[in-house]
């Protein structure tokens, strides 16, 4: 008995014999909320924002002072620059609670893979964080710009990016797990949401930025970055986003904008869609097939038409079918023609639906991609009007 | 039948303990044992001719030869009215009438047919009688007899039944439990008419000699565990019994453990329900409070109140009551884990809210914490044992001080101090106050380990406590029953409530015999 209570009470002790190990206080932490990854000649920059807690919480009183600091360092490697960073960080940089990474234009011309490799490897990252592209600018200098109502400025960043998907559908949150799995696929290229800096970068940083009504300086998404393999190669326009969006299945809801018969212009709102992508091989050339079904809102109506009756309903039925269509089948081929990237994941589709003869095509798939035949349906079905039938420009013609 | 007698016939065998015939040695033996005490009252009587007698206060009655009689009492614990009118005034009047002056004779009319008391019994030794005065009874001396009369005369000074103060209930009696064995007994026996609510007695104390009373339904509850209550009972071997708790400590199975083994209520309807459930309550005389084992965990965490009300709203208030005493156990060592070691778990915006209202404090988060949960101690320990007139200048120190001023003047965060609020209040949320204090206590040594190892010091902390609590037996029956053993039976009546007329079994573990609640039992019990 005395034996085992021995034994008990030694493998008891060796519990405390362990002390505080790995305890950090919360007031002896640098907070990350971004880090940015640039390429300056041969070495990586790396900048992180702080944030300083005691600016803001909303319980002390403001001493004005930045709500965020910014670090940077250089080395060979990003885990070099970030080790290098004590030298000047007063507090131990904690990156759990990371929100985006953004990764500078040069770096990302130059292929992001290196970049990634740390972050997506170390323990204290997170994997619920998204990856952002600077356009025509670096990280850097998109982390030294304060944003009205926001403190933090990643969190803006990370707030424009989801709001601008679910209800505009120009830019897609893709996390690092995604980007990683994307990346690591042979067929797919990956797409990533790009940054630009509207106005001059340097007024950006002080706190005029954010006393003005007008603010100088903002961060605004232009759109999606294409990649091919880990290389940024070029930007896609507004509607050339969405239909990235409609066609990886990410809209939530977005505008469409549509003629009238009698002139005049019809705004929908998208309320629901899905999208099928089915890839088949005839007589061994491959083939894709796009459906998507559309749900939507009468948004806005600036034209006499008579939405009461179910003919003028099949039109606007008809004429966002129409738009639809043509925008993804005119984006679809910017994609071939121009940047000849398979974004769309069209490689894996084909692969899924007949392996054996992907491999046969496997080898010839980039060249292959800019002559793909790709056939889009849409179905559109209207469900609402919203809280009013006709439109008030109807009433005033009768008159 | 009184409860002296039962235990003390057997105990008190010896020689020099009997009565002698003598009135006079015996009166001596009285005096000298009771040390001349000046609450003692000694009358004396006497009966049979009239004799020329220039004692005022002795009474002559009966027409043949004069006997001496003396009547003990002690002022205080019996009652004058009682003395006075059944029993002086009967002798007087009655025994006046009685033809033979034999003395045994005299005796025998004396207690069969004289006394307008109700209990009379005959004794016949000396330790008898000092427990019949002692408790309040009177005995009666005859010379030339070797044996005494008592009668029951013991005074009904007790306190008031009041509304109970520890264990309040918004709906259900009103009643507590007095100090006085007889009157809890009595409330007991109002809530369960039924003859098979057997009392047994015993006599706890070498000094004090403290009524203790056994009560249980015979049929219903374990037998063995009757007899080993009673067997633990009388092992005890103590100078005085002053109150439950002394009883608790000895008869409880292990005394290593700090959880609460044994149940004690100031409620007849908590016991009475417990009683139902089969198990055994021990009632000690001069305490309010009414013991009752096997005490399940599960029995602490329910209140009398639950099974007044619906059963879904019951069942909502048990969970909460259990998450309750969950965040008591844990919260403060939850706060300093993830602060300390897991900053990742935090949501962003809550992180920079706690790490803000953390710039400048100067302790790590666990010296706030021991400190801040060792000053909510010490002002309840005062709050407890203060006078109640300085009560409100306590609770303005603790609140403005401790709370308000140390958090102004960046001692400590805010957040701690409402981490240290929640887990007080939750630790009120216990419907028995005795598992509270095991809570209390346990919260620190989990502070510390989860200072030292983060949730992992929390999670072993919680392990050991389970895996203590799983080792624990209340009179054979396992402690954490019925979810550790797991009766899925009995689960209708423990973190949560079914609704009355699902409860059809009792605690399988407790009374296993008669384990089908309502008429069956009884029926069963007629026809043989």
């Amino acid at each position: 008995m005395s034996k085992y209570k021995t034994i008990c009470l030694l493998l008891m002790v060796t519990l405390f014999l362990s002390g505080c190990w790995s305890k950090r206080e919360l007031n002896e932490l640098a907070i990350v909320s971004a880090l940015g990854i640039d390429k300056v000649d041969d070495e990586f920059e790396v900048t992180v924002q702080i944030v300083v807690p005691g600016e803001i919480s909303s319980k002390a009183p403001t001493s004005g002072r930045s709500p965020v600091i910014t670090n940077y360092a250089k080395g060979k490697t990003i885990f070099e620059a970030i080790r290098k960073m004590t030298t000047l960080s007063t507090r131990k940089i904690y990156f759990a609670h990371t929100q985006v990474v953004i990764l500078g234009e040069e770096l990302a011309k130059e292929g992001i893979s290196e970049a990634l490799d740390l972050i997506s490897r170390d323990h204290e990252f997170r994997n619920d964080f998204n990856v952002i592209i600077a356009h025509e600018t670096t990280a850097k200098e998109v982390l030294n710009i304060l944003t009205p109502i926001e403190k933090v400025p990643a969190n803006k960043l990370i707030n424009s990016l989801n709001t601008s998907e679910k209800a505009w559908g120009s830019t897609i949150a893709i996390n690092i797990d995604e980007l990683v799995s994307t990346l690591s696929s042979s067929e797919t290229s990956p797409i990533l949401s790009a940054i630009e800096i509207k106005g001059d970068a340097t007024l950006g940083m002080g706190a005029t930025n954010v006393d003005k009504v007008k603010t100088p300086v903002v961060l605004k998404y232009a759109g999606l970055a294409v990649f091919k393999k880990d290389k940024y190669i070029g930007l896609l326009t507004e509607e050339e986003s969405k239909s990235v969006s409609f066609l990886s299945d990410k809209i939530k809801s977005t505008i469409e904008i549509i003629a009238c018969p009698k002139g005049g212009t019809l705004a929908t709102e998208i309320t629901k869609s899905k999208t099928k992508i089915k890839g088949k091989f005839e007589k061994g050339t491959p083939k894709i097939n796009v459906h998507i079904d559309v749900e939507q809102n009468v948004g806005e109506v600036e034209c006499t038409i008579n939405l009461t009756s179910q003919k003028s309903i099949d039109y606007v039925n008809k004429k966002t079918e129409e738009l639809i269509k043509k925008q993804i089948e005119k984006s679809i081929s910017t994609i071939q023609q121009t940047y000849r990237s398979d974004i769309l994941g069209f490689g894996e589709e084909l692969h899924r639906a007949d392996p054996k003869k992907w491999k046969k095509i496997k080898n010839d798939w980039p060249t292959m991609f800019q002559d793909l035949a790709v056939n889009v349906e849409v179905h559109v079905k209207t469900k609402g009007l919203g809280t009013m039938q006709n439109s008030i420009l109807n009433k005033k013609k009768k008159e | 039948m009184s409860i002296s007698k039962v235990t003390n016939t057997s105990q008190s065998n010896s020689n020099n303990d009997l009565l002698y015939s003598s009135l006079s040695q015996n009166m001596k033996v009285i005096k000298h044992t009771l040390g001349n005490s000046n609450d003692i009252i000694i009358r004396e009587i006497s009966i049979g001719k009239a004799e020329k007698n220039t004692v005022t206060s002795e009474i002559t009655i009966g027409k043949a030869e004069k006997h001496a009689m003396v009547m003990i009492s002690i002022d205080g614990l019996s009652d004058k009215t009682t003395i006075s009118d059944s029993v002086i005034d009967k002798l007087i009047q009655e025994v006046e009438e009685a033809q033979n002056p034999d003395v045994e004779t005299i005796k025998q009319y004396v207690k069969e047919t004289c006394l307008t008391v109700g209990d009379v019994n005959e004794i016949s030794n000396f330790s008898t009688l000092y427990n019949s005065i002692l408790n309040g009874d009177t005995v009666i001396l005859l010379d030339g007899v070797s044996a005494g009369i008592v009668t029951s005369t013991k005074s009904a000074k007790d306190r008031a039944i009041t509304d109970p103060s520890t264990e309040s209930v918004i709906r259900g009696p009103r009643e507590s439990f007095t100090e006085t064995l007889r009157t809890n007994t009595a409330l007991i026996r109002r809530k369960i008419k039924s003859p098979n609510l057997w009392i047994k007695s015993r006599v706890i104390g070498e000094v004090t000699k403290t009524d203790v009373a056994v009560m249980y339904l015979n049929g219903i509850a374990n037998d063995k565990i009757v007899a080993e209550v009673l067997a633990r009972l009388d092992r005890i071997n103590i100078d005085g019994i002053l109150e439950g708790g002394y009883i608790e400590d000895f008869i409880q199975d292990s005394k290593f453990t700090i959880f609460p083994t044994v149940y004690n209520s100031e409620r007849p309807d908590v016991i009475a329900g417990e009683l139902l459930d089969g198990k055994i309550a021990i009632l000690v005389d001069g305490t309010p409070f009414v013991l009752i084992v096997p005490a399940l965990f599960t029995s602490f965490l329910h209140s009398a109140e639950d099974y007044y009300q619906h059963w879904i709203i019951s069942s909502l208030v048990r969970i909460l009551r259990f998450f309750g005493i969950s965040l008591a156990l844990v919260a403060p060592s939850l706060y300093v884990a993830i602060t300390t070691f897991h900053q990742e778990m935090l949501p962003t915006p809550m992180l920079i809210s706690i790490a803000s209202q953390r710039e400048g404090v100067p302790f790590p988060a666990v010296v706030e914490a021991l400190m801040m949960e060792l000053a909510f101690e010490i002002l309840r320990e005062a709050g407890l044992r203060m006078p109640r007139t300085i009560g409100p200048a306590v609770s303005i120190v603790g609140t403005l001080v401790i709370g308000q001023a140390a958090v102004e003047a960046g001692i400590v965060s805010a957040v701690m101090v409402i981490i240290v609020a929640l887990t007080a209040i939750c630790s009120f949320l216990f419907p028995a106050y005795g598992l509270s204090n095991t809570i209390r206590l346990l919260r620190f040594p989990l502070m510390i380990l989860a200072a030292m190892l983060g949730l992992f010091g929390v999670m072993f902390g919680m392990m050991m406590i389970i895996i203590h609590l799983c080792s624990i037996r209340t009179f054979g029956v396992p402690y954490l029953s019925p979810f550790g053993p797991l009766i899925l039976k009995d689960q209708k009546d423990a973190l949560v409530l079914f609704p009355r007329r699902a409860l059809l079994t009792r605690p399988s573990l407790i009374s296993q015999k008669n384990n089908v609640r309502g008429h069956k039992f009884f029926s069963v019990k007629k026809r043989n």
